[in-house]
C-alpha cells in the first residue's frame, strides 16, 4: 500500500517557482495496479519519482506500508521498490543476467541464488534463459529488452513496483503482447503497482484504478469504468475521448450481461409446427435450438412455416459462439459483421450457457451512463 | 643510410636514451592519470567547478613548453631541483591534465541520464553507479584521453633535454649544436617512431577495455 497525503512538489526558488504537484492525496491499495495518467507535464512522473525519492518532497507525506519514506534510508527504500523504466534503462555493458541481477547483487545474495532467480525470471517473462542469459541488451529487440526491464524490476521480489511508461518505447503490436503478459504475471504475483502512462487505452487495460492528473492536480481517481462513464469534468471526458462508450464496452464482458435463461429455447427434436406455435406464444421471431445442451443453431418463424419434420432439419448454424470472458466490444463487432442481433454463449465444454443480444448491450451501456444522461447537454461531435 | 649506421654504432646509448625517454613519459603519465581522472569525475558531480577546472587545464596547455621549464626553474631551484628529470616530469604531468580531465568529464557526462536514473532508482549508491555503469561506459574515451596525453608528452619530453632531463631529445639538441645531421635525424626518427608505437599500443588498449556489450552495440548499430 502506498499513501500520498497532501503531496506537494515545487521546483525552483522565488519568482521562478514552478508547482509540479499541488496537494495531491490518494492511496494505492495493496495488490492493485494504479495508472497515473495525464498529458506530459501533468505531474504523473513527478509523483512516481517522489515515491522512491528520486525527487524530494516539498510538502506532504508519502507512506509505504505505514512507513513514512522520509524515515527510510534512501538506498534501502529503492531496493525495496522494483523500478522499471523505458527500454533504454538496461545497462549496455552488462549481460541480460547481470542486468537482472543488479538489485539482488546490491542485496548481497549469493551467486547460486542469483543465477537461479535470473533463470526463473527469464522464464516468467517468456525469454529462454539458455538463449538470452549471456546476451547483451543491444542484441535484443525492443520488446525483449522491455521484458528484461520488467524482470529486473521484479528481481528481488519487491512488494511494490514503480513503472515509468514501461511499455512506451515499443511498437503497438508488441506492446499489446507485453501488456497481456504483464497482466497475466500480475494476476499471479499481486504486486502493488504504480504505473505511469500517457495512453488512455493502456490505462484502461492495465489499471485497477486510474489517477488522472492535470497541471499538478489530481483531477479524478477512480476505476476505469467510473472514469469512462462518469468523468468528473471536461478535461477528463476530453482526455478519455469521444468514443468512451466503445471503451466502456471494451471493459465489460459477456458475463456481465448474459441472459442465462432465454425464453425462446427449442429442443432439436421438437416438431416444426409445435415450435412455430411456441415462438408465437412467446412473441419471439426466432428460437435457439439446443440438442443435448449444445447449441446447434437457430430457427425463425419464417423458416418453420412450411416445415413438418423436427426443427433440427431446418436449423441454421450459429455464425459464431461466445465465451463468457469475451469483451462486449468484440461481441458488438461480431454482431455488425455477421448481421445478427443474438449470439449464443458457451462454457468450457461447449455447453450452452446463455445468449447475448444487441438490446442487452445497448441497455448495459445506457445503464452505465445513467447518472450522466439526466443532466445531459447536447454535445456536438465534430 | 648513414643515420642507420649511427644508430647501429651507438646502439647501447640509443637504447639507454630511449629507455630514459619512456621512463620520463611513463612516470609522468602514472602520476597524471589518477589526478586527471579523479578531477574529471569530481567535476561531473560538482558542476560548479567544472568550467574553472577545465579552463585551468586549458591555460596550462597553452604555455609553451620551454616557457614552462623556464617558469618552473626558479621555483624548483629553491629545493635544488631546477634542472633534470623532476621539472620535466612535473611539466608533463601538468600538460597531461587537459586531455585526461576533459575526456573523463565528457565521457561520464555522456552516459545517458536515463541509465543513471535507472541505477539510482534501483538503489545503487553513487560509488556503485560509478563503478558498474559510468566508468565502464566512459573508459574507452578516458583511455583515448590518455593516448593523446602520452603522444603529446613524448614530443614535449624531447624538448626537456634542454633542462637536462635526458631522453632522445639529447640527440636532437646535441646534433644541432654539433651540426651533426645523422645525430639529429636519429633522435628525430626515434622520437617519432616511439610516438607512433605508443599511439598504436594505446589504441589497442582502448579496444581492449571497451566493454563487450558496447562493442556488440556498436557493431549492430552500424
Amino acid at each position: 500500500m502506498i499513501t500520498y497525503a497532501s503531496v506537494t512538489k515545487t521546483f525552483g526558488k522565488g519568482i521562478n517557482t514552478v508547482t509540479a504537484l499541488d496537494n495531491v492525496s490518494f492511496t494505492i491499495p495493496k495488490g492493485e495496479v494504479v495508472v497515473f495518467l495525464g498529458p506530459s507535464g501533468c505531474g504523473k512522473t513527478t509523483t512516481l519519482r517522489l515515491t522512491n525519492k528520486l525527487e524530494t518532497l516539498t510538502r506532504g507525506t508519502i507512506t509505504i506500508e505505514d512507513q513514512n519514506i522520509m524515515d527510510l534510508d534512501v538506498v534501502q527504500l529503492r531496493q525495496r521498490l522494483g523500478y522499471v523504466i523505458q527500454a533504454i534503462g538496461l545497462f549496455p555493458n552488462k549481460t541480460i543476467a547481470e542486468n537482472i541481477a543488479v538489485v539482488p547483487k546490491l542485496l548481497r545474495w549469493d551467486k547460486e541464488r542469483i543465477s537461479k532467480r535470473v533463470d526463473e525470471l527469464l522464464q516468467m517473462t517468456n525469454l529462454d534463459p539458455e538463449l538470452y542469459r549471456d546476451r547483451y541488451p543491444a542484441e535484443l529487440s525492443g520488446g525483449q529488452q522491455q521484458r528484461v526491464g520488467v524482470a529486473r524490476g521484479l528481481a528481488a521480489d519487491p512488494k511494490i513496483l514503480l513503472m515509468d511508461e514501461p511499455f512506451g518505447a515499443i511498437d503497438p503490436i508488441n506492446r499489446e503482447e507485453i501488456q497481456d503478459e504483464f497482466l497475466k504475471l500480475q494476476a499471479k504475483l499481486k504486486k502493488t503497482v504504480a504505473f505511469v502512462s500517457h495512453d488512455i487505452h493502456e490505462a484502461i487495460k492495465m489499471g485497477d484504478r486510474i489517477a488522472i492528473f492535470e497541471e499538478g492536480c489530481l483531477v479524478q481517481y477512480d476505476t476505469p469504468e467510473m472514469i469512462l462513464t462518469q468523468p468528473k469534468n471536461k478535461f477528463v471526458s476530453d482526455f478519455v475521448g469521444a468514443d468512451r462508450a466503445l471503451k466502456v464496452l471494451g471493459l465489460m464482458r459477456v458475463s456481465d450481461i448474459i441472459n442465462r435463461k432465454p425464453k425462446n429455447i427449442i429442443q432439436g427434436a421438437t416438431r416444426s409446427q409445435e415450435a412455430l406455435n411456441f415462438l408465437k406464444t412467446k412473441e419471439s421471431r426466432y428460437g435457439i435450438v439446443l440438442e443435448k445442451n449444445k447449441s446447434i443453431g437457430f430457427v425463425t418463424q419464417k423458416s418453420l412455416k412450411y416445415e413438418e419434420g423436427p426443427v433440427r432439419d431446418v436449423v441454421e448454424p450459429n455464425p459464431l459462439l461466445l465465451r463468457e470472458k469475451t469483451p462486449l466490444r468484440d461481441v458488438l463487432s461480431s454482431m455488425l459483421m455477421y448481421d445478427t442481433a443474438t449470439i449464443c454463449v458457451v462454457d468450457g465444454d461447449k455447453n450452452f450457457a446463455g445468449t447475448v443480444t444487441y438490446n442487452d448491450i445497448q441497455k448495459a451501456v445506457k445503464a452505465s451512463y445513467a447518472d450522466e444522461t439526466e443532466n445531459v447537454k447536447i454535445e456536438v461531435i465534430s | 643510410m648513414s643515420t642507420l649506421r649511427f644508430i647501429v654504432d651507438n646502439f647501447q646509448e640509443v637504447m639507454y636514451l630511449t629507455w630514459e625517454h619512456i621512463w620520463i613519459v611513463g612516470i609522468a603519465l602514472l602520476i597524471a592519470t589518477p589526478i586527471g581522472v579523479v578531477l574529471g569525475i569530481v567535476i561531473t558531480k560538482h558542476e560548479q567547478f567544472a568550467s574553472r577546472v577545465l579552463n585551468g587545464a586549458n591555460i596550462l596547455m597553452t604555455i609553451p613548453s620551454l616557457a614552462l621549464f623556464g617558469l618552473m626553474l626558479p621555483i624548483l631551484a629553491i629545493i635544488n631541483m631546477g634542472l633534470g628529470k623532476v621539472p620535466a616530469v612535473i611539466a608533463l604531468v601538468l600538460y597531461s591534465q587537459l586531455p585526461i580531465i576533459r575526456n573523463t568529464y565528457t565521457a561520464i557526462k555522456n552516459v545517458p541520464p536515463a541509465l543513471v536514473d535507472a541505477g539510482r532508482g534501483m538503489g545503487m549508491s553513487k560509488w556503485k553507479l560509478l563503478r558498474e555503469l559510468e566508468i565502464p561506459l566512459a573508459i574507452p574515451v578516458i583511455i583515448a584521453g590518455l593516448r593523446t596525453a602520452a603522444v603529446m608528452n613524448i614530443g614535449v619530453a624531447a624538448i626537456a633535454t634542454y633542462i637536462g632531463a635526458g631522453g632522445l631529445g639529447v640527440y636532437i639538441q646535441q646534433g644541432i649544436a654539433r651540426v651533426y645531421p645523422e645525430m639529429i635525424l636519429s633522435g628525430a626518427i626515434l622520437v617519432s617512431l616511439l610516438a607512433i608505437i605508443v599511439d598504436g599500443g594505446m589504441a589497442l588498449l582502448e579496444r581492449m577495455v571497451t566493454p563487450e556489450g558496447i562493442k556488440v552495440q556498436r557493431k549492430l548499430s552500424r
